[in-house]
């Protein structure tokens, strides 16, 4: 299983993001919440990993024909 | 060897399912001074001495006059430019710390751009401490040079 880790960039003008690899189901937003604190949320969305891995699964069973 | 395919086949659909729990996720904030604590560690970071007013202090102008303006957090002028007024802090109703900033001092170097990087050490701040409190280990800061300044990087794993 991916370690979960938190990345938090904070740019010059005081504006930051956090991203998320490995988390699972609701416990990302709790993560992300925590990350936040009293910030306005300007952007918040889960990563195209979640929903590229469906598909990949489809993928390689209509590559190998089965 | 049909009964082997028929197990790889599941193998693959319970690796598929387990990878599609795996959520990533991502959010863009825009820092929010509320917190007296870590705006005072952040302008400490800078190097700055800072006078903290519970009440809340008047400012003194470049004259050594003192100004209708108070504030809760303060910079006296002697750390800025000898032609300087005191920068403060006020607490809003909403919570909120707003700066209180001269058009002078605005104009030597003490705008949004300095503004933008008190933010900046107010989140570094704000979000060591709240990582600890909530038990997630830190791993490391990077600060990386942009064209717009340094940006600081800094990450955690879960506990």
């Amino acid at each position: 299983m991916q370690q979960e880790t938190i990345t938090v960039v904070i740019d010059p003008n005081g504006e930051s993001s956090v991203d998320l690899e490995g988390f699972a189901g609701q416990g990302c937003d709790k993560v992300l919440k925590d990350f936040q604190g009293d910030d306005h949320a300007k952007v918040q969305r889960k990563k195209a990993a979640f929903y590229s891995s469906a598909v990949d699964s489809r993928n390689q069973h209509l590559k190998s024909g089965q | 060897m049909p009964c082997i395919r028929g197990l790889q086949q599941q193998q693959q659909r319970r690796e598929g399912r387990e990878r599609s729990k795996e959520v990533s996720a991502y959010g863009e904030f825009t820092t929010v001074m509320s917190e007296e604590r870590y705006l005072v560690e952040g302008l400490t970071a800078m190097g700055y001495r800072v006078e903290v007013h519970a009440e809340g202090a008047a400012l003194v102008g470049y004259h050594g006059d003192e100004r209708p303006e108070t504030a809760h957090v303060i910079i006296r002028r002697a750390q800025l430019d000898s032609a300087s007024n005191d920068v403060g802090f006020v607490r809003g109703k909403d919570g909120r710390y707003q700066a209180i900033l001269s058009e002078y001092d605005r104009s030597i170097g003490y705008g949004n751009q300095w503004l933008g990087k008190v933010h900046q050490h107010y989140k570094e701040s704000q979000t060591l401490a709240v990582a600890k409190s909530k038990g997630y280990i830190f791993r490391g800061k990077e600060v990386i040079q942009t064209a717009n300044g340094p940006q600081i990087r800094l990450q955690f794993v879960a506990r």
